[in-house]
């Protein structure tokens, strides 16, 4: 692939990869420390912290930094280690298509508890 | 007191981990000596091709009459017999040896076996041609003393490179990627009158004040040859000792390319292939950073982004 | 020769592992077990917005042992990459580079990780 030149990139995504750590720092301590506080929560008692605005809005935006990091991880993983052309493509491909799902249906779910009547 | 006796065992214990690990932290600098893993738990031959299999050798018994007799696997491999690579066990008299795991090789090469082949020219760590795997991590044969292995001491050469012989590796594509960051002063004004000048400062980015700045790599390969990343990704990652060669020129006052160095570098592969694992700084036999200087390219191409 | 023949020096399963790489590795290793984890995470949060029947199936799934296992690997995961996540930073910041400074922060990350998730279960047993 050498003499394929430089791709001229790639600083973009080692730029997010870092970012969203950072932002990442806090939110999974937040995230630790509430699970902690919550583990022995009923059903109703969680659900209500759930609904407060900080939990609601702390909640999304982990989801949002979360999957772009790991989806942004797990692709550099498969470059690394899968070398067969069309196989790399296509787990690439599942990889982005897979974290946007998951960040959208965590998202849906954090916002119908936090939103629902 | 002895430890039985002690009122705090687990406070004791707690200790002794400590005072351990701050042992092993400050013998980080030295040579690396065999720890708790002499290798990953994998067969020897994991996923190695067909043909690079490694199969047992035979032992070279020490002459009778020997003082001081240390075991050396050697690996070797003799493309005329072909056969597989193989591991041979010599058994040396160390008593009538010289200091450094290099005197071991030549005293193989001139009383027991004069096939055994490698590379070595200066014999004090400044040419480079000695760099081989010595008990698992790279290093320079001329500069690791033979006290300093392990018994048995095995000896392979630079890992994941073609072998043309023994321990004589084929270093083409690393010479290829050593040329691809075009390693020589590139300017753009007009030709002055006289040197190019530099300040003490200056000359220090790539010297270094301790003298293990950029400059003072001897392309060894010891780094490229021991970095995972350029196991996998070899021919299309630069690599430590390339990489750190980019930057001693990215470093140099007097060189006016940064910009389109900085282009040929920005790729997923050739330079963002570093994951950081820092096997490259651990194994520099010259105490180089090749790490650091991988670290500093990067944010070079975050700093022209913002 | 031609060189495609030649046989290529064994790398992997000689190299002797070393911290800088097994930490490596294992920061790799925690981040793919995190992966899994924002999927059980995800799973938790439909969970919950589904109701307090799919809800409590999923708490009785996460009690039995092997639930409790992958919890407590879960909880080493994090702890461990969040805390080897910060020397990565201070690496790509341009410190720390120095190989004492490596091998301490390195066995700080270690020691670190470990206490924070016993901690973490400790805490979680009592309430
Ligand atoms: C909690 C959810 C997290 C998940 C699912 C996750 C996942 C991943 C994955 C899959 C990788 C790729 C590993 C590799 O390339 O070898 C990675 C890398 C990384 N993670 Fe995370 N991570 C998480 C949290 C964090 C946090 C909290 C930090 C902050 C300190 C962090 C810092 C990093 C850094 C710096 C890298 C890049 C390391 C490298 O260049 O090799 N991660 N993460
Ligand atoms: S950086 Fe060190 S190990 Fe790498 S080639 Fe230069 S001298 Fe050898
Ligand atoms: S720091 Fe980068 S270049 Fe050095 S061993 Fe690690 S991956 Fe290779
Ligand atoms: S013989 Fe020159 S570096 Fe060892």
């Amino acid at each position: 692939m050498q003499n394929l030149g430089s791709a001229r990139e790639g600083a973009r995504q080692w730029w997010m990869q870092r970012m969203t750590a950072v932002a990442l720092i806090p939110l999974t301590l937040w995230l630790a420390a509430s699970l902690l506080r919550h583990v022995a929560d009923d059903y109703a008692t969680l659900i209500a912290w759930l609904r407060t605005p900080l939990a609601a809005v702390l909640m999304v935006l982990l989801l949002m930094a979360l999957c772009y990091h790991m989806a942004l991880g797990l692709k550099v993983i498969i470059e690394d280690y899968v070398h067969l052309d069309r196989l790399q493509i296509a787990a690439l491909t599942l990889i982005d298509l897979l974290s946007v799902a998951l960040a959208v249906v965590g998202i849906f779910a954090s916002l119908r508890v936090a939103l629902s009547a | 007191m002895p430890a039985a006796t002690s009122p705090r065992p687990a406070l004791d214990w707690l200790k002794h981990l400590l005072e351990e690990t701050v042992t092993l932290i400050r013998s980080s600098e030295q040579q690396p000596r065999v720890t708790l893993l002499r290798r990953f738990p994998v067969p020897r031959n994991f996923a190695l091709p067909g043909n690079a299999r490694i199969q047992h050798g035979r032992t070279w018994r020490a002459p009778p009459g020997a003082k001081r007799v240390k075991r050396f696997e050697i690996y070797r491999y003799d493309p005329d017999s072909g056969e597989n690579p193989r591991i041979d066990t010599f058994e040396v008299d160390v008593g009538s040896c010289g200091p450094m795991v290099l005197d071991v090789l030549i005293k193989i090469k001139s009383e027991i076996d004069s096939t055994l082949t490698f590379r070595r020219s200066c014999r004090e760590g400044i040419c480079g041609s000695c760099a081989m795997n010595i008990d698992g991590s790279n290093w320079l044969a001329c500069t690791r003393t033979i006290a300093g292995t392990a018994e048995p001491s095995t000896i392979y050469p630079l890992n994941h490179l073609p072998i043309i012989k023994d321990l004589v590796p084929d270093l083409t594509h690393l010479y290829a990627q050593y040329a691809l960051i075009e390693p020589w002063l590139k300017t753009r004004g007009p030709v002055p009158e006289r040197e190019r000048l530099q300040s003490p400062a200056e000359a220090d980015r790539l010297n270094g004040k301790d003298g293990k700045g950029p400059a003072a790599c001897i392309l060894c390969f010891c780094c490229t040859a021991g970095c995972p990343s350029h196991w996998w990704n070899g021919q299309r990652f630069l690599g430590p000792a390339a990489l750190l060669q980019a930057w001693r020129w990215l470093a140099d006052t007097r060189d006016e390319a940064a910009g389109e160095r900085l282009d040929a570098l920005e790729d997923p592969f050739r330079l963002y292939r570093c994951h950081t694992i820092l096997n490259c700084t651990r194994t520099c036999p010259k105490g180089l950073n090749p790490g650091q200087a991988i670290g500093a390219i990067k944010q070079k191409i975050a700093q022209r982004r913002s | 020769m031609p060189r495609a023949l030649r046989p290529l020096s064994p790398d992997l399963q000689i190299y002797r592992p070393q911290l800088t790489s097994v930490m490596s590795i294992t920061h790799r290793a925690t981040g793919v077990a995190l992966s899994a984890g924002a999927l059980l995470l995800v799973w938790w949060l439909a969970s919950a917005a589904a109701g307090p029947d799919a809800y409590a199936r999923l708490h009785a799934l996460l009690a039995t042992d092997l639930g409790l296992t992958a919890m407590l690997v879960w909880t080493f995961a994090l702890f461990y990459h969040l805390c080897n996540g910060i020397r990565h930073l201070f690496w790509d910041a341009g410190r720390g580079f120095g190989l004492r400074t490596i091998y301490a922060s390195g066995w700080t990350v270690f020691g670190t990780s470990i206490a924070l998730t016993a901690i973490a279960w400790i805490l979680s047993s009592k309430v």
